[in-house]
């Protein structure tokens, strides 16, 4: 056996991993694993003081026994000098990865021992979650935040089948997840069989960009090559490896055949030229403009070139109602649609999926509609979350962030003197109409301003005077706030909101925000989440222990109306419609009798925590509290019991 | 068939009947309004119709503020029990008793809204986004 220390591959190094070489680090890292093995145990018994742990009860012969289960045997039970799993890591680092999720699963333990002791735990770092829902939502919100993807690595079958509805909110998100599922194809014990499957992407494909089984290391390579380029090119989305066990047990057959690729990420796809001159024919002489997101800014730049956009048309920017992503800042003066008198003559749409709306909304009067998507490159799958054919007058196939740029040069070659001077006058129309909008707005938030439990606004209203001078960043939707985060904190930075979940489902705010968190923690930004309770109780609770075990800064905020309200609202309305009464709606929609104690929850898991608060006098306090633990770089929680509606 | 062969004058004269009782009720009913009792209608708000769910607990958090409610006492029933909002259902069974209790409990409900010059917080946030808007 060598005596070389294992040395973790430095993530600097990533990109000059000498690729004929690797195998020699993979067998210094098989070393130093199993000296360590020997080392530790040696430890354990001899340097170790005797009152380092508390005494745990040992189980007895017949328990053990009892609960144990023999692990499946492995293809060999010799030493194994350099396994495939080593190369498949070697593999990973080229890809840039700071974090992967993992929720430990014997048909990838070989992968997970190759991370720790031949990638030396870094690059990526693994992440511990305690479902892997959680996992796949952590790496959905960390993508957004960082503008790269995370690895998520899951068991075979029944971890990803836990981990399918992050998947899926992901990609309805369009967002690129990278996930790793481990199979043991060939099982024999009693416990794996049902972790196998003839083909395991297949219960998840319907919601993947991509997925594959590699057949050997060279594939492998192949595989998460095409997976990471083809998951975050527009429109982007998760990608599945599946990766044999046996394939990562089995020593590398023949390693001076295998070389570690090199990545070349390919340049997103713009508007065709003839096209997106028309558009800014269409958008130069336009009377009234108005620019429509969807999913738009992929990075800050996106953000910089709407604002560019905007501001060059004078046009207002109208986001949606929902937005999953954050498109422009929300305290502009060109952010809305233009006030209630605006009837625009062109809207343009920007990764829009569905612009049948603005059809409808211009076509009697003879106006224009562009849309800019990159939906129009989606491949064919089986959830309607793609939107409505439009019948718009100029589409283009396209991603609209990578667009914006030569829109903008056409748009400006086109303009003359007189179309600037409409321009700012309009500018100064709609921003007259956006303020005196605003201001009904906040006069809004004043209703029931001092009511118990405490309205939506003043919640939000409270948060916003006490980080107002932080470095922000909301990592959770707004889908339960209303348009109160919007409203009254200035989204002024393209990091300062994380997004909605895309695909509806509850369960994806409180671990995404963790992701989110987790993205911003290097920049010392001060991540925020505001959660509805009936999405806390998901997995909400065992994210925020990754939270606390991984040191990530986080102030989440359980707005908690002790209901899923949405459903009660909408049980009351069908009870009503057949004339059968309402006093029988709560059941299956309320969540008392008893209330759960979200901080006493959150404590258990070692966060620190407050509440219940139903009082909105206690809330600036509790959050002065709260937030001292976030910015000294913990998770912290509070349990806001909250009006079940904010107010319009 | 026809039917009229079989409408008897005996009928006729005990359906003539009925149908001025009916007529009378109403005109009583409408003479006299129903008187509402704010106590019966606070556990209809809360629990028996969970106005609660859509208005907030103190009806005006929600997305529809009933307080300071406009409605006279017959306006709010005849809206309440034929709505023609798409997110308010219609409730043609509530009783006329039981929706003048909800009115009832709805007025007792105090107005909680300081002026937004009155909350610094709001104000404030009122004021900066003015000037970040004008920049």
């Amino acid at each position: 056996m060598g005596d070389a220390v294992a040395k973790p591959v430095d993530s600097a190094s990533t990109s000059s991993v000498d690729r004929r070489k690797f195998l020699k680090g993979a067998a210094a890292g098989a070393a130093g694993a199993a000296s360590a093995i020997v080392t530790g145990a040696a430890s354990g018994q001899q340097g170790a003081p005797a009152n380092a742990r508390p005494a745990v009860a040992r189980p007895t012969e017949a328990d053990a026994s009892a609960d144990f289960v023999p692990p499946e045997p492995r293809v060999d039970a010799r030493f194994i000098r350099h396994p495939g799993s080593d190369y498949m890591v070697d593999v990973l680092k080229t890809l840039d990865f700071d974090y992967v999720a993992v929720n430990p699963g014997s048909a990838f333990e070989g992968l997970h021992e190759s991370l720790i002791n031949h990638g030396g735990n870094r690059k990526p770092e693994i992440l511990t979650v305690l479902h892997e829902e959680a996992g796949a939502a952590i790496a959905h919100g960390y993508a957004k935040a960082a503008g790269k993807p995370m690895m998520t690595l899951m068991h075979g079958t029944v971890g990803l089948l836990h981990a399918s509805m992050g998947l899926f909110q992901a990609w309805c998100d369009r967002v690129p997840v990278f996930a790793i599922v481990g199979h043991a194809r060939n099982p024999t014990s009693v416990v794996n069989r049902p972790h196998s499957a003839q083909d395991m992407g297949a219960i998840v494909r319907d919601f993947m960009k991509m997925d594959d089984e590699p057949t050997n290391l060279e594939v492998f390579a192949n595989i998460a090559m095409r997976a990471y380029t083809i998951g975050r090119t527009p429109p982007m989305g998760p990608t599945l490896l599946v990766v044999d066990s046996e394939l990562q047990e089995a020593p590398i057959p023949d390693p001076a055949k295998l070389t570690v690729p090199r990545l070349t990420m390919p340049s997103i796809p713009q508007g065709d030229s003839a096209a997106v001159r028309e558009a800014a024919r269409l958008l130069s002489s336009a009377e009234r403009p108005l620019i429509r997101t969807g999913k738009l800014a992929r990075t800050s730049a996106g953000w910089d070139r709407l604002i560019e956009l905007a501001e060059l048309l004078q046009a207002p920017v109208d986001v949606g109602g929902y937005a999953s992503w954050q498109d422009f800042p929300s305290w502009h003066a060109l952010y809305g649609s233009g006030g209630p008198d605006y009837r625009p003559d062109v809207i343009l749409g920007l990764e829009l999926n569905d612009m049948t709306a603005s059809v409808r909304a211009v076509r009697s009067s003879g106006g224009k509609t562009i849309s800019i998507c990159s939906e129009y490159l989606s491949q064919g799958h089986n959830i309607h979350d793609f939107g409505n054919y439009s019948e718009v007058d100029v589409a283009i196939a396209a991603d609209g962030e990578a667009t914006l740029p030569s829109l903008i040069e056409e748009i400006r070659r086109q303009s003359t003197g007189s179309a600037t001077r409409l321009r700012t006058a309009r500018g100064a129309q709609v921003a007259a109409a956006h303020k005196a909008i605003r201001e009904n707005e906040i006069d809004a938030a004043r209703y029931g301003w001092n009511s118990t439990p405490v309205s939506v606004p003043r919640m939000v209203a409270e948060l916003a005077r006490q980080v107002q001078n932080d470095d922000w960043a909301i990592v959770s939707g707004h889908q339960f706030t209303g348009q109160w985060q919007r409203r009254l904190l200035n989204h002024d930075k393209f990091y300062r909101y994380n997004g909605d979940c895309g695909g509806f489902g509850i369960g994806y705010d409180t671990p995404a925000s963790v992701g989110g968190a987790l993205a911003h923690r290097e920049h010392g930004r001060l991540p925020i989440a505001i959660v509805g309770d009936g999405d806390f109780n998901f997995v909400g609770a065992g994210a925020l222990w990754t939270a606390a075990h991984h040191k990530i800064p986080l102030l989440v905020i359980v707005h908690n109306n002790r209901a899923y309200h949405a459903e009660v609202m909408l049980v009351q309305r069908t009870a009503a419609r057949r004339g059968r009464g309402n006093d029988m709606v709560d059941i299956g929609n309320v969540i008392r009798d008893p209330a759960p104690d979200y901080a006493k929850i959150a404590q258990g898991y070692g966060i620190y925590a407050e509440g219940p608060i139903a009082d909105p006098n206690a809330l600036a306090p509790a959050l002065e509290r709260a937030l001292a633990r976030v910015r000294a770089g913990e998770p912290a929680l509070l349990d806001v019991v909250s009006q079940p509606r904010g107010p319009t | 068939m026809n039917c009229r062969r079989l409408v008897t004058p005996v009928a006729c004269v005990a359906v003539a009947s009925a149908v001025l009782t009916a007529v009378s009720l109403a005109a009583q009913q409408a003479a006299q309004p129903v008187v509402g009792d704010a106590a019966r209608g606070k556990p209809l708000f809360a629990d028996t119709f969970n106005c609660y769910a859509c208005h907030g607990f103190d009806g005006q958090s929600g997305e529809r503020r009933l307080v300071p409610l406009n409605f006279t006492q017959e306006g709010f029933i005849t809206f309440v029990q034929s709505s023609p909002l798409p997110n308010m259902p219609a409730y043609p069974d509530a009783s006329p008793q039981q929706l003048a209790d909800i009115y009832a409990y709805i007025r007792t409900i105090p107005a909680d809204a300081p002026a937004v010059a009155d909350i610094p917080l709001l104000r404030d946030i009122r004021e900066r986004k003015a000037r970040v808007a004008a920049e």
